[in-house]
């Protein structure tokens, strides 16, 4: 199965280990996810203002050309691209005002499309006909959690997962119709089938502190802490989540709660990904672990039988 | 502290042009407090988000403007979860970043962030930070 894929800018660069281990593990189950070209950023966050329509360009225009390549859906793996395209997506189909002025703008766009080196501006309307998947949803509806499960050569058994939601895949739920936004499962289900213990914490869905990690940083500490400390408190020998804003706060920034909060015990942090292409077969020391600041490594050799 | 209600302020376009802004049924709100209680940041904002509603109610544009609180706003959508009402707070927050921010200095552009943050924070963070905080 092919499958057209949005990567975003932060999995290129600052979070490789996300998308090595997100499309090993696709392919080994069956999925080729191939990136679009020339893709642009989509501009990291829904643009809320009702009077800023201009700043749906850059989600749609993303959408406009998969749907003119002949796709009608795309998959990422970032959970801010995911929340920006698939509500850009719906104010599409839902909002005529946003529709028309969109695709207005969309018309004086004289640059071309990589693929076809047609014009931006030519050709139809954008309707909102491209549906906008996530990863997870991708494993859980095209290839199903039952196959995964059989495809595992690792079970996870003696791991104590903590699964760690955020934000930006579950709310606003009117919109994203990812999950339950105040008790998911998806996740729960994910590990369960990978052959992990899930470590059931109350603070899974709220937020790390997303951007404030630079504008309010304290903030955004207590924040994480409170997060990472429920889920040591609740038995997890570590964490996992798949929002790159996450990780920056829950795991590169542990290096800062070290010394703000005496006795906070460093606790390793994955993501989904890692932990998926690591039960298919892959090797603990191929999974971009150099990344993080609290080296998993142990752990998985500890824990998992080789 | 202390606020001061007067029938200028209640009557002013403050509301309506905060309702234009945000989309938002900003009447809705009886002020149930859940919001507040979901918040995150609540602990260091100096209003709560249902004051911030009571306040764009009231027309309070002044003490909105200079408060804390708007900038805290991480946007997670949990007050918008939990509204009875269907109000989604974040969205307001967002409109009163637009209008403190008007046309003036950004609160936090690229040359607020520090050179380590830029080397090593993720990409979607710093567009995210310069776009929510500066124009």
């Amino acid at each position: 199965m092919k499958l057209p894929y949005y990567p975003g800018c932060t999995l290129k660069d600052r979070t490789s280990q996300l998308e090595n281990t997100a499309l090993a593990a696709a392919a080994k189950l069956g999925v080729e996810l191939q990136e679009i070209p020339n893709w642009t950023c989509c501009g990291a966050v829904y643009p809320v203002s009702e009077t800023r329509i201009m700043n749906l360009v850059a989600p749609i225009r993303i959408l406009k050309e998969i749907g003119e390549s002949g796709a009608d859906r795309v998959v990422t793996i970032c959970d801010f691209c995911y929340n920006v395209l698939k509500r850009a997506n719906r104010a599409i189909l839902d909002d005529d005002v946003k529709r028309t002025r969109v695709n207005l703008f969309l018309s004086d766009d004289d640059r071309r499309w990589a693929a076809s080196g047609r014009k931006v501006g030519e050709g139809e309307a954008y309707d909102g006909g491209v549906k906008v998947l996530h990863y997870l949803e991708m494993l859980r509806d095209q290839v199903g959690f039952e196959k995964m499960a059989a495809a595992v050569e690792r079970p996870l058994e003696n791991l104590r997962l903590a699964p760690y939601y955020g934000c930006n895949l579950l709310r606003p739920a009117q919109e994203m119709n990812f999950d339950d936004p105040e008790d998911p499962s998806i996740m729960e289900d994910f590990i369960g089938h990978l052959g992990g213990r899930v470590a059931a914490f109350p603070y899974r869905t709220e937020c790390c502190g997303s951007f404030l990690g630079i504008s309010s940083p304290a903030a955004a500490r207590r924040l994480s802490h409170t997060i990472l400390a429920s889920a040591q408190k609740n038995g997890a020998d570590a964490v996992v989540l798949s929002c790159p804003m996450c990780f920056y706060n829950l795991e590169t920034k542990q290096k800062e709660l070290i010394r703000e909060f005496p006795g906070f015990q460093p606790i390793p942090v994955f993501f989904f990904t890692q932990l998926l292409a690591f039960a298919l077969g892959r090797d603990a020391e191929t999974l971009g672990f150099e990344e993080h600041y609290v080296d998993p490594l142990p752990l998985l050799q500890e824990r998992v039988s080789a | 502290m202390r606020t001061e209600l007067s029938a200028n302020k209640v009557k002013g376009d403050f509301l309506a042009k905060v309702v234009e802004l945000s989309g938002e049924s900003i009447l809705a709100c009886y002020q149930c407090g859940c919001c507040s209680a979901g918040c995150p940041v609540a602990e260091e904002m100096d209003l709560l988000p249902n004051q911030v509603i009571r306040y764009v109610q009231l027309g309070f544009e002044d003490e909105l403007m200079k408060s804390k609180t708007i900038w805290l706003c991480a946007s997670c959508f949990q007050c918008h979860a939990r509204c009875p009402r269907g109000i989604d707070i974040s969205k307001i927050m967002d409109a009163l970043r637009q209008m403190a921010l008007g046309s003036g200095p950004d609160r936090c552009g690229p040359d607020e962030i520090s050179a380590a943050e830029l080397a090593g924070a993720p990409q979607q963070a710093l567009v995210t930070v310069v776009r929510k905080l500066g124009n």
